[in-house]
């Protein structure tokens, strides 16, 4: 078939159309990978038992991964569809990586010079940085389904910018069982479990976002 | 660039149901992604009307995803670049070489215009029953949505989504054919 008449072809009774709405299923599909995540948590690993007690860390560290999902989703947005640039968005993420640098360094340096190391590394295995990928998990293959139907260009760059917004998720679920509430330990494990969530999101996203 | 609001115009009034417009916007893609995907794939014309044609259906297909706050040259290239690179990695791919000489030579100014490697006509018949009669009686037969959905017995809606459904079929098996 020659060009031209292809085009005939794709212009004949064409019609209108309209841009496709996706502020609502996106809202649905956070609450949806959010609730999921809840129940991993409190089926899989148990709520924190001191949790009525410890209402105001549980909370910071929630708000901490509705941060880093708050400044993770423009860029997502702005990726799903092709063309559009980032601009102030990357920055953004910039501004926010630098914050949680300048908070781990002065919840440091208010710890005695000897009992830094273990308040940064926590004694324990971070846990975290395990966990929060795989509470990400549910969100990341909702919005990697999602976001597959408004041709996306930027495969693996979408699928870091999804997997990043899930871990911010999952943080916030994880959060209702994390047992450690020092700041450095926190905002360091955090930040590397929604790093690690990104990188699979990239490796995962080049491959199923393909249309 | 008189290019950007000139095209701009024409596929927001295609968006908005004019089809004259639609196939006027197409056709000028359609020279300017020739420039493109030939100036990168020196010495093999077909392989870039083939991607011309691939890119075209693209355009159409997913036209909704084009936000009018950005300018639609970014857009559209954005999306040409995307199926090269697709087109690049299957090349790599594949076990034969069709498109040795890559670099080679300059593109042949004598060469018909719209010649591609593919036949999109015969992958329509791969497409499924539903789709394919559908986009036979509206696209090729000429006939109006009314009129094919009385042929079939289909609701006017329900060609409709099958068409469009048929076209990014189509796409994709653009995109998995390997052309020899």
């Amino acid at each position: 078939m020659k060009t031209d008449h292809l085009i005939d072809v794709l212009a004949r009774g064409a019609g209108p159309a309209e841009r496709p709405r996706w502020g609502g299923k996106l809202a649905i599909t956070v609450i949806v990978g959010l609730l999921v995540a809840a129940v991993l948590v409190a089926i899989g690993l148990g709520v924190r038992p001191d949790i009525g007690a410890a209402r105001m860390p549980v909370m910071m560290k929630a708000m901490f991964g509705a941060l880093a999902a708050a400044v993770m989703l423009p860029i997502a947005v702005q990726l799903m569809q092709p063309g559009r640039p980032l601009g102030w968005r990357i920055g953004a993420v910039a501004v926010f990586v630098a914050i949680c640098a300048g908070a781990i360094f002065i919840a440091l340096m208010g710890e005695m010079p000897e009992r830094r190391w273990e308040a940064w590394m926590g004694g324990a295995v971070p846990w975290c940085v395990v966990l929060i990928p795989i509470l990400a998990a549910p969100t990341s293959a909702l919005l990697l389904w999602l976001m597959r139907a408004f041709a996306p260009t930027r495969l693996a760059l979408l699928g870091a910018a999804i997997g990043a917004f899930s871990g911010g998720v999952g943080a916030m679920a994880y959060a209702m069982y994390c047992p450690t509430d020092s700041v450095a330990f926190v905002v360091t494990w955090y930040v590397l479990g929604i790093a690690v969530s990104a990188a699979l999101g990239a490796v995962v996203g080049a491959r199923v976002l393909r249309w | 660039m008189a290019d950007e609001a000139h095209l701009k115009g024409l596929l927001l009034q295609g968006l908005a149901g004019d089809d004259a417009a639609h196939r006027a916007f197409l056709t000028e893609a359609a020279g300017l992604l020739r420039a493109f995907f030939r100036n990168r794939l020196r010495g093999a014309p077909e392989d870039a009307e083939d991607l011309v044609q691939e890119t075209l259906v693209a355009l159409h297909t997913r036209r909704d995803s084009y936000d009018p706050q950005y300018p639609l040259t970014a857009w559209m290239y954005a999306i040409a670049r995307y199926r090269l690179i697709d087109f690049l990695r299957r090349a790599k791919h594949r076990v034969t070489a069709p498109i040795d000489g890559l670099e080679i030579g300059d593109a042949d100014p004598e060469y018909e215009a719209s010649d591609a490697r593919r036949d999109v006509a015969a992958l329509l018949d791969k497409l499924p029953e539903k789709q394919r009669r559908a986009i036979q009686l509206v696209k090729l037969d000429e006939k109006s949505v009314r009129e094919a959905a009385e042929v079939t017995g289909f609701t006017e809606s329900d060609i409709k989504i099958s068409i469009h459904r048929g076209l990014k079929t189509l796409m994709r098996l653009m995109a998995q054919e390997q052309p020899t």
